[in-house]
């Protein structure tokens, strides 16, 4: 804003002025408050997750919880040295298993997400209600069909059997956000992209992938949390050798029976927690953009 | 038909993948798990190729329905379940949605560190769901649990969050609205952003108060997207099995339809398949008639969807 | 450099009834040639340029681009460069980039790109922006990357749809002139959609008007204006319309408020038989008259001033019903409001016929 001297002269002959955009001080402390508490309460459970994975197991479960109880960084050791079963391994099959689910995912529903954007053709609308129909079913239900499937493709115990499942669960999500978010860049720019001598792929590859990027990147994020984190599929498909488990299944070992290591689980837990915290830190400023235009074309 | 695949083939080698992806993964699946429940398939009497041991369930038609539908005990009390299960989808995405709705419209306005409090109210979303219902089943432990000492401290009665009692319950929703509102709360601030801010200023100018701008303004500028959220939020929750089945395990007071079926499904002596089945059928079935109802009231309103 | 021609081409778009957006379009377009589409909204202009350019399908007939036909052929194979109304630059390249990407596409080497790019550049005032993305450019820079991005490429035929919509009065005016002094310089044959008659008539060698998917006539803009081929393109070609009434006519002439205007006797002979004719007579040919003189009594409603002219409106009785004129008349002495004037025919050879139920010209 470019001020003049007679402007300032004004402001200054009427003391104070109100400006639309000025809030009352209480508004602001009001609002501020309603923000820290929220994010509070947002963030504490990790926080706690924390603080838990510096203290020793016994020290994790005494009745009146301290905030700092002989910490140490003892249990990031252990977790990472593999005395407590293969956690690197497991880390390592984790993030193939996700970047992969990830790859493959978002490939598959942006390329179905375009056609449907861009092309009519028959059948499109029972694809699009497919795609719902296959949220509706609970697929912790269907392990056993599942196993069938993938033993008659021979997949079953491998990475990418797993690897398919999770996309089944998470494409057609992504293909609707994908839809919703095609649909936001003009039809003109592919029209331009035939005219300049691109094939009806070459525009979904040069022009629209480039130009879709907030979208695909909360589809990826979408993508890698499914797998991630789930459990059920990875326990069932995966063979039972420690060195074949993902993180999920494996973090099991510190829950047996009737005894919880809390404080080795803590530490292994914020180690999991971290790569998807910084996917998520590298995407959330897409996050916004590219889920609204996703859900508000729908 | 040459023409027609000249037309299309574009379209039909795109999708190409994903169809084949989900008609394998899903619906062959599925049509199997129809199939399931009309046998009495369980772990004893399945097909094993590593043991070449062959099929030996038999066909017993509508048994299993009967059996669930009858709402006997010992087949999960369907009925006193599927209650449970609506309170519990209701409740969780009633609380996602107006708590997500809230803090969508504060960090819509001009704040202070507006990107910080947007990072650090999404993150539940980024932490993987198993690592949350750790830390949730930590903090609601009746002895060693922080919540517990807190409340103690300032005088208030300390239950025994994830005993017996309808409080696992309570337990479970407080775990999932803390889970799903994020996603809420992204959805809704892209939905308030996409609104033209000159509907407001012509509100304004129409004398409307703050109340009515946000009730004929915000409200009907988010329809669509909270149409489609909410459908997604009420089919999600229906089938959230992870939360209730890592924080309160086969405690019968937060029982809803899927984690009974994954209960009959992996644990029990015989690992009952049929009856597992059967209850993914029956979840489909309710949600299949409760999208259709809800498209049929949006499309009376004026909805294209 | 090619000449293009549509063949009784049909672009039908499925439905019930099914809908002929361009209905057996045939027309010739000289290599060089500047031709301009022109039409009322829905009037197909848009659409027959897409078929042109290979965006909508030809369902019926055929289209030959340089004596080849295209009909079958992808836009890419069709040498033809085309600027869409919303620009349609790539949001994510430079304006060197956006430029250069056709010819990226063809393989062409990076040094050539590069040359033709600055070449281009220059020519249309853009060399400071090359390195920016088209986010950071005002409307009338982007129009002429759009330009450019079709000038770099060479390409036989230019296909333009309503390049200019989207700039402010002024600039649209001055940015006119430059894309008519560009296509004379680079004689490339260039297609020309628009529905402002204005930019048809200064732009195009010739004019194509288009309503309802077909066509109304491609003639001269001269010849247009002079003779429009029948009441809807005597009506849409010229500013402000011309004057079109239904009156009765008689062995004389016809007859406008008592007044009988004399016609030809071969105008009168092409309408033989009928007792009505749609008369038309462009502004700028009637005249206010003194009173005492002939001419239709007319009562002045509006008068809209344009310096150097001005326009009056208002009404005069034909038969029962009472009738808007338009009248050119100097802006130095107009009428005022409410004042009844006299109005006469000033050209008798202005004067157009056309049939009052087929809308064609009547003539000998």
């Amino acid at each position: 804003m470019t001020l003049d001297a007679s402007s300032l002269q004004v402001v200054k002959a009427t003391d104070r002025r109100l400006r639309r955009t000025d809030r009352s001080k209480g508004a602001s402390i009001a609002l501020h408050a309603a923000l820290i508490g929220a994010s509070a309460i947002a963030v504490f459970p990790v926080f706690w997750v924390f603080i838990t994975s510096l203290k020793p197991d016994a020290r994790a479960v005494e009745p009146t919880p301290k905030l700092f109880n002989e910490s140490s960084l003892d249990n990031y050791t252990r977790v990472l040295s593999g005395e407590k079963g293969d956690f690197l391994a497991w880390f390592g099959n984790s993030v193939l298993i996700a970047l992969m689910t990830t790859v493959i995912g978002v490939f598959i529903s942006a390329t179905a997400g375009y056609a449907a954007s861009r092309f009519r053709f028959p059948g499109k609308r029972g694809l699009m209600m497919s795609f719902l129909l296959v949220q509706m079913f609970p697929f912790a239900v269907l392990i056993v069909p599942l196993y069938n499937i993938l033993i008659a493709l021979g997949l079953n115990g491998t990475s990418i059997g797993l690897v398919l499942v999770y996309c089944t669960t998470a494409v057609p999500f992504c293909t609707y956000m994908l839809k919703g978010y095609f649909d936001t860049v003009p039809a003109d720019i592919d029209e331009a992209g035939r005219v300049d001598g691109l094939s009806p792929f070459g525009v979904f590859w040069r022009l629209i992938m480039p130009l879709a990027k907030p979208g695909l990147a909360v589809t990826a994020f979408y993508a890698f949390l499914t797998a991630w984190g789930e459990v059920a599929f990875a326990s069932a498909f995966l063979s039972a050798a420690d060195e074949s488990k993902t993180l999920a299944v494996g973090l099991q070992v510190f829950v047996q029976q009737n005894r919880t290591e809390w404080g080795h689980l803590a530490a292994a837990s914020i180690l999991v927690a971290i790569p998807a915290i910084v996917v998520f830190y590298l995407v959330q400023r897409f996050l916004v953009q590219g889920l609204a235009s996703g859900a508000v074309k729908g | 038909m040459r023409r027609f695949l000249d037309r299309y083939w574009y379209a039909y080698a795109m999708v190409l993948p994903v169809v084949v992806v989900i008609a394998v993964l899903v619906l062959y699946p599925l049509a199997q798990g129809v199939y399931f429940t009309f046998t009495n398939i369980n772990e004893g009497n399945i097909a094993n190729p590593v043991l070449e041991r062959p099929a030996t369930f038999d066909f017993v038609g509508f048994k299993n329905y009967l059996n669930v539908l009858s709402g006997g005990d010992s087949f999960g009390a369907f009925w006193g379940t599927l209650v449970r299960t609506l309170i519990w989808t209701f409740s969780c995405v009633f609380f996602h949605y107006t708590i997500g709705l809230g803090l969508a419209m504060l960090l819509n306005r001009q704040v202070r560190g507006r990107t910080l409090y947007r990072v650090l109210l999404i993150l539940p979303w980024a932490v993987p769901a198993f690592i949350s219902a750790f830390a949730w089943k930590y903090m609601f432990n009746a002895q060693y649990g922080i919540i517990n000492q807190l409340l103690r401290s300032a005088g208030l009665p300390d239950p025994v969050w994830l005993g017996q009692s309808n409080w696992a319950l309570v337990s479970v929703i407080i775990v999932n609205t803390w889970l799903g509102v994020p996603f809420m709360m992204v959805a809704l601030l892209g939905g308030l952003q996409s609104i033209p801010g000159d509907l407001y200023e012509a509100a304004e100018v129409d004398g409307a108060t703050p109340w009515q701008r946000f009730r004929h303004v915000t409200l009907p500028g988010l329809r669509s997207v909270s149409s489609t959220v909410v459908l997604l939020g009420i089919i999600w929750t229906f089938n959230m099995f992870p939360v209730i089945y890592l924080i309160a395990g086969p405690n019968p007071n937060a029982r809803i339809l899927v984690t009974y079926a994954f209960e009959r499904f992996f644990s029990g002596a015989s690992r009952d398949y049929a009856i597992a089945s059967t209850y993914g059928v029956l979840i489909l079935s309710v949600l299949l008639v409760f999208a259709t109802i809800y498209r049929r009231a949006l499309r009376k309103q004026g909805e294209v969807w | 450099m090619a000449e293009v021609s549509y063949v009784k081409a049909s672009r039908v778009f499925s439905g019930n009834p099914p809908v002929r957006a361009v209905d057996e379009l045939s027309l010739e377009v000289a290599d060089g040639e500047f031709l301009v589409l022109v039409g009322p909204s829905g009037s197909g202009k848009s659409t027959a340029l897409r078929m042109l350019a290979g965006l909508e399908d030809i369902d019926e007939g055929a289209i030959h681009i340089g004596g080849k036909d295209v009909t079958n052929v992808p836009p890419k194979g069709r040498d033809i460069a085309m600027v869409f109304q919303s620009y349609a630059l790539y949001p994510h390249m430079t304006v060197a980039e956006n430029m250069g990407f056709a010819l990226k596409l063809r393989g062409v080497a990076k040094t050539e790109i590069k040359a033709k790019v600055e070449e281009a550049a220059k020519m249309l005032d853009l060399t400071k922006y090359l390195e920016r993305k088209p986010k950071a450019l005002s409307g009338g820079q982007r129009q002429r990357v759009a330009m450019g991005r079709a000038i770099v490429r060479e390409p036989s035929v230019f296909l333009m749809d309503e390049p200019l919509s989207n700039l402010d009065a002024k600039l649209r005016v001055e940015t006119r002139a430059n894309i008519a002094a560009l296509q004379q310089r680079l004689g490339t044959t260039t297609i020309y959609v628009t529905h402002d008659q204005v930019e048809a008539m200064t732009m195009g060698h010739r004019v194509a008007v288009l309503k309802d998917g077909l066509l109304q006539q491609c003639d001269t803009p001269r010849a247009l204006y002079d003779r429009p081929a029948n009441a809807f393109v005597a009506g849409f070609i010229g500013s402000p319309a011309m004057n079109l009434k239904t009156v009765p006519i008689t062995s004389e002439g016809a007859k406008l408020d008592g007044v009988i205007v004399p016609l030809s006797r071969d105008a009168i002979a092409a309408a033989g038989g009928l007792d009505e004719v749609t008369f038309g007579i462009r502004p700028e040919a009637l005249g206010i008259v003194p009173s005492g003189e002939e001419g239709m009594e007319m009562t002045v409603e509006l008068v809209e001033e344009l310096g150097a002219d001005a326009l009056v409106h208002g009404a005069v009785k034909i038969g029962d019903a009472s009738q808007r004129f338009v009248v050119r008349v100097d802006g130095r002495t107009p009428p005022t409001l409410g004042q009844h004037v006299k109005v006469a025919v000033r050209d008798h050879s202005e004067i157009h016929l056309f049939h009052p139920e087929t809308g064609e010209r009547l003539e000998a």
